[in-house]
């Protein structure tokens, strides 16, 4: 066929600018903002404790649980686990320990990433999601920029642990 | 179209021979449309695989640490898939891209396209390996030990792409020519058990997947949607009709040194659709013959309930033919061929054929309607070469068309840019069909176009093993 090339680039042209598109119109939410933030340097940071200054920026990437409804919780050490929560690389459950009314500790027992990129990621942000958790005592953490899909998986997990407890 | 020249088959009754012959339908007529409309689709496939590949990943990965490579390494697995999908559907037989490309303007593309797929994979394997490495810290070694146990998909995925980087290495021209065909042949099948045990990975590992549901389905649909295809056009409906006409060998006659023509019976071939110039792919189930289908013209159109193939003895398989018993079952694939009369652009045709491409010249003359004046041209190097000569004469003779019978070895006797014109005076109003050897037929293809005849109206059907 004489126009074969051509008909091949015009199809590659109207697939590449249709998904483009649908991509634009399907995805712009806080997540995908924040996710264009220049997350590079958190990447780049050797020390968790550093990541914690992008993390503070205020009113970005802020994970909206929703907030649980019960009584607080009684005295003794208890322990919950929260649910399993996929996210776009994996999945994690986060664990979380009670002591005296608070938050004592929560730890992450099920961690499973896609590839090694996000297994890395996931290693270097969850000690700062955990001292924010600490901090707030509650599951409304900000995420970690460049992290996001760990972060919010990691608010949700310990938001369901939250809620098996009745924490406040 | 008129009566054929010659009767092959039993002798008729004299009631049989007041009935009207039976005749087989003409092929489907080709829609260049249809064959357009799956181009577009094709590059659209090839644009959308891109862009979600590219939307998927932030661009702030490339300048993280491996970001680049990982990055590459995204855009060569994705691509490289893409165009393994379309190498199958080059070569799955879809109807209505068949009619339009013909089986072997289907292969020659799939051949040209084949190192694309296979280098972008390898290079897949090797930048995804150095990226995630360089991300991790880690040596390329050990990072790829980390890729290959760590995730059981990607162990089968690279089994896979290792057998095809060896049937890559096999078809290259220099080792396949020391191969036996069918060894070869055998090897290469292994291609689509490598991309079904690579599928996996790309599914659950990809970033352009992995929370992208919609991707996933319209991948998994397309993949699909390609097994489908091959497993219905490349063994259903063979089978179906093989089953539906059951063919058996009923004689083999001799046509002159070397050549033999076997004549089929078959049930209702009056409900095969055939056109002339188009050739099936002949699986004769007897000892020895039967896991082979080669492709051979038909070298009559049908006269219900028989087929007509002439063979040369120039390999193993054709050699046999000469001495299969009748009797024998014949399984088929096909028709295919685009070489056929709904090709002509031009009020005229000029047939050019040497040696057995007379046979499938033949049966397109059958063809051709009755005042169309065709000019056939054979080259031969001896007399004796010529078979259905007869035959040939007869045909054109009907058709008010002139032949031209040129006999002698290459140096005495060449149909080049001088001779061609002045044998055919009115070139500019006729279609080229060309029909013989590989060389031969290059030779006349390359003298067509240097007398500025456009491709479009220059049809060649090559013989080859």
């Amino acid at each position: 066929m004489k126009r074969a090339p051509w008909l091949v680039v015009a199809g590659a042209v109207a697939g590449f600018l249709g998904v483009v598109g649908l991509h634009k119109t399907a995805a712009p939410s806080a997540l995908a903002s924040s996710e264009a933030q220049p997350a590079s340097t958190a990447r780049h940071a050797a020390q968790p404790a550093s990541t914690a200054s992008h993390a503070a920026q205020p009113g970005r990437a802020r994970t909206r649980a929703t907030p649980a409804a019960g009584a607080a919780a009684g005295a003794g050490p208890v322990t919950t686990s929260g649910a399993l929560e996929r996210y776009g690389y994996g999945e994690l459950a986060a664990r979380v320990s009670f002591s005296g009314g608070r938050i004592a500790g929560i730890t992450v027992p099920v961690l499973r990433t896609a590839e090694q990129y996000s297994q890395q990621l996931a290693v270097q942000v969850i000690p700062t999601l955990r001292s924010e958790v600490l901090a707030a005592q509650s599951a409304r953490i900000n995420a970690v920029s460049g992290a996001t899909y760990t972060s919010q998986a990691y608010a949700m997990s310990v938001q369901a642990a939250l809620d098996k407890a009745h924490f406040r | 179209m008129s009566a054929s020249p010659v009767a092959f088959g039993a002798p008729k009754s004299p009631a049989d021979r007041k009935r009207k012959p039976l005749r087989s339908p003409a092929a489907p007529r080709p829609r260049p449309a249809l064959a357009g409309l799956a181009l577009l689709v094709a590059g659209a496939g090839l644009g959308a695989t891109l862009a979600v590949t590219i939307t998927s990943q932030p661009s702030s990965q490339l300048s993280a640490r491996g970001g680049l490579l990982t990055y590459a390494g995204s855009l060569t697995g994705m691509i490289g898939t893409y165009l393994a999908l379309i190498m199958v559907l080059l070569v799955s037989r879809i109807p209505f891209v068949e009619r339009v490309a013909g089986q072997d303007g289907l292969l020659r593309l799939h051949r040209a396209v084949a190192p694309w797929p296979i280098s972008l994979l390898a290079a897949h394997a090797l930048l995804l390996t150095l990226g995630y490495a360089e991300a991790a810290r880690a040596g390329a070694w050990h990072e790829a030990g980390v890729l290959l146990t760590r995730y059981p998909d990607v162990l089968t995925a690279t089994i896979g792409l290792g057998l095809m980087c060896l049937i890559g290495v096999v078809s290259v021209r220099a080792v396949r020519r020391r191969l036996r065909r069918e060894t070869w042949w055998l090897i290469h099948l292994w291609m689509y058990l490598a991309l079904a045990i690579s599928f996996a990975h790309v599914i659950v590992l990809g970033p352009a997947f992995v929370g992208h549901p919609l991707t996933q389905v319209v991948w998994s649909v397309a993949w699909a949607a390609t097994a489908g295809l091959v497993l219905c056009y490349r063994v259903g409906l063979p089978l179906v009709r093989s089953l539906r006409h059951r063919l058996t060998v009923t004689e083999v006659r001799p046509e002159g040194p070397g050549v033999v023509s076997v004549i089929c019976t078959g049930r209702r071939l009056d409900r095969l659709a055939v056109s002339g110039g188009q050739f099936f792919c002949w699986r004769f189930l007897t000892r020895g013959m039967w896991w082979q289908a080669h492709p051979y013209s038909l070298s009559a159109l049908p006269q219900p309930p028989y087929l007509r193939l002439t063979v040369k003895a120039v390999g193993d398989h054709s050699s046999g033919l000469a001495s299969i018993r009748p009797g024998t079952k014949i399984a088929i694939e096909g028709p295919y061929g685009a070489f056929t009369r709904y090709a002509q652009r031009r009020p005229r045709a000029l047939l050019v054929a040497a040696g057995i491409g007379v046979t499938a010249l033949r049966s397109l003359l059958e063809d051709l309607p009755r005042g169309s004046a065709p000019v056939v041209l054979l080259r031969l190097s001896q007399p004796a070469d010529l078979v259905l000569g007869a035959e040939v004469r007869e045909l054109v003779k009907h058709r008010r068309g002139t032949i031209h019978e040129l006999v002698g070895s290459r140096e005495e006797v060449a149909i080049d840019e001088v001779s061609l014109p002045r044998l055919v005076p009115d070139l500019a109003q006729r279609d080229v069909y060309v029909c013989g050897p590989e060389g031969f037929v290059a030779s006349i293809v390359d003298t067509a176009r240097n007398l500025g005849i456009p491709d479009e109206v220059i049809h060649h059907e090559a013989f080859a093993l």
